[in-house]
């Protein structure tokens, strides 16, 4: 039985799909993406010191705003 | 004793943090600098085809109600209008308005510049024509026949190539980070990079003849969510909840967790479009399988995103962002178990070919995708254009009228629909009592599109006022309610 040209194509796509989905997978163990330590301090990477845990952002606008003055004071 | 404690900050570390946060915020400004343009050119022209592809949609609507009305052009007869509002608010509103919100956001969450930056340039361009030409195309009568793959083949290469450019520069901010760890968010975003033009290109390869076709456009149809729009979406959600709570995430095991089962899952659903179609029942059998196992990730997102948000829903009285956000990753919780449902074999049978697979595909879309994006956009604006919204009463404008809109839309669609398959399916009630039973529903429908065009015009009008620096100048937050709970003493200018 021989397989139709688009099995063909399709078949070799998930075939490389595949790979890819493992190689990511192996990468993320070999680089400890899921190692305790990375997993505990994961939730923490989106805040740093002026924008810390138990400050919700959209109640502060100062950088940018100062920032722009700042530029507007040079522009004169 | 006491002139000490006037000179020394009450926190011990408090000089070495005031140096730390300086350097936070140079840090970010810097970042946010090298992602304005590409990120301002997403947004502008994701929201220029947001009011074209409303415009196509609400007419598309009105069809249902005055059948006649602008018959007599053939490029505004429904077969036409319709693909042309699905394929504009698709690749147009919601990838562009994505891949604006995805440059910001790789960047932030790499912590550094977005590389490439030059590339984008080229992609927006590519893109936009790829969509007009596609659009253009469809409304003289050029269609490739499977939906969401109507637009003409020159003009879907023109967004591949403009995928590509634009992935390549994700890529390569991932590749230069300044991080060890992936946040969640970027698991969605850089999965999306290669899931997506992977799908895309090979949909359009034009080898798939009959029956294989049908699947082809089932496995595209339903992937388009998987590897895109949905990650997309859930990577704005990761990022916004928490960051503008200013908590971590509940259970970022979880988090991981429900990427991974999303992984696995998400990308065999497709088929169940072809419940009762000519496939093998196994291939369709394995398709309902892994719709109904998407309730695993999709629990996964529902309870980290309540967990987080938790104790702090007063704060929607006062962000704007958090109550589209919050909004939309609710809504997203509702369309996808109703999705799982939707597969099974018994309920399709009263459901399929009916109103009700509209109001669902607008939930998911709109009240989950677009809602986020809308307050991804709210967020992201001011720290680009160092401009706020100069309008607040404009935004609880826009969430009114969206929110209302979408809503009477899903609700009609929801119930009209359901009785409608339910009357389809008993030979004794004729097929035109059921289309006259159907029609106060698709007024609705038409009530509730038309609110949502209205909103859009507003959030246009006002995304232009930033982006010109017009209108009042705020120091302050445009917020729902001017008393913010916390942090009033830092919001003065």
């Amino acid at each position: 039985m021989s397989l139709p040209f688009a099995a063909i194509i399709v078949i070799i796509i998930a075939l490389v799909a595949g790979a890819l989905a493992l190689s990511a997978f192996i990468w993320a163990i070999r680089t400890k993406q899921f190692s305790i330590e990375q997993l505990n301090r994961g939730a923490l990477l989106i805040f740093d010191d002026d924008e810390p845990v138990g400050t919700p952002q959209d109640m502060v606008f100062t950088d940018n705003s100062t920032h722009g003055k700042k530029e507007d004071e040079k522009a004169g | 004793m006491a002139k000490k404690k006037t000179k020394k900050p009450a926190d011990p570390h408090g000089e070495f943090r005031g140096q730390r946060t300086e350097a936070d915020q140079e840090r970010r400004i810097v970042i946010d600098d090298a992602a304005r343009t590409p990120t301002v050119l997403y947004f502008g022209s994701g929201i220029f085809w947001l009011l074209v592809g409303s415009l196509f949609g609400i007419i598309a609507s009105l069809k249902f109600n005055l059948p006649d009305w602008l018959g007599s052009s053939a490029a505004l007869t429904f077969g036409r209008i319709r693909p042309a509002h699905l394929n504009t608010v698709m690749y147009g509103w919601a990838s562009l308005a994505g891949a604006g919100m995805i440059v910001w956001l790789t960047a932030r969450l790499c912590r550094i510049q977005l590389q490439l930056a030059w590339v984008h340039y080229l992609a927006v361009i590519l893109w936009n024509l790829g969509v007009l030409a596609g659009t253009v195309a469809i409304l003289a009568g050029y269609n490739q026949g499977m939906e969401w793959l109507e637009f003409p083949r020159f003009a879907g290469a023109m967004i591949a190539v403009g995928f590509l450019l634009f992935a390549a520069s994700i890529i390569q901010t991932f590749r230069k980070r300044n991080v060890d760890h992936l946040y969640v968010s970027l698991w969605y975003i850089l999965a999306s990079m290669i899931w997506f033009p992977f799908l895309y290109v090979v949909a359009n390869l034009g080898i798939y003849q009959g029956v294989i076709q049908a699947a082809m456009n089932w496995w595209y149809g339903h992937n388009a969510l998987a590897t895109w729009f949905t990650p997309i979406g859930l990577a704005g959600a990761y990022y916004f909840i928490p960051k503008v709570i200013g908590r971590p995430i509940y259970s970022y095991y979880l988090g991981l967790l429900g990427f991974w089962a999303f992984a696995l899952f998400y990308n065999w659903n497709g088929i169940h479009h072809l419940v009762g179609g000519p496939l093998p029942t196994w291939l369709v059998t394995v398709s309902i399988v892994a719709s109904v196992m998407m309730v695993v990730p999709v629990m996964a997102v529902a309870v980290n995103h309540h967990l987080t948000t938790v104790n702090h829903f007063r704060m929607l009285k006062f962000s704007p962002t958090l109550r589209f956000v919050v909004i939309g990753s609710m809504c997203y919780t509702a369309v996808s178990v109703q999705g799982s449902l939707e597969s099974i074999r018994s309920f399709q049978e009263v459901a399929h070919f009916t109103h009700y697979t509209i109001g669902h595909a607008h939930l998911g879309v709109y009240a989950f995708l677009s809602m986020i994006l809308f307050g991804a956009i709210y967020y992201i604006m001011p720290r680009l254009a160092r401009w706020e919204w100069p309008y607040p009463g404009l935004i609880k404008a826009h969430f009114w009228m969206s929110i209302a809109g979408i809503g009477i839309y899903v609700i009609a669609l929801t119930v009209g629909g359901w009785f409608q398959g339910v009357q389809l399916n008993d030979p004794a009630i004729p097929f035109m009592d059921v289309v006259e039973y159907t029609k106060v529903y698709l007024w609705a429908r038409s009530i509730g599109g038309a609110l949502m065009v209205v909103s859009h015009f507003i959030f246009a009008f006002q995304f232009v006022m930033i982006i010109k620096h017009a209108g009042p100048r705020r120091f302050a937050p445009a917020l729902f309610r001017e008393s913010a709970p916390m942090q009033r003493e830092e919001r003065e200018p």
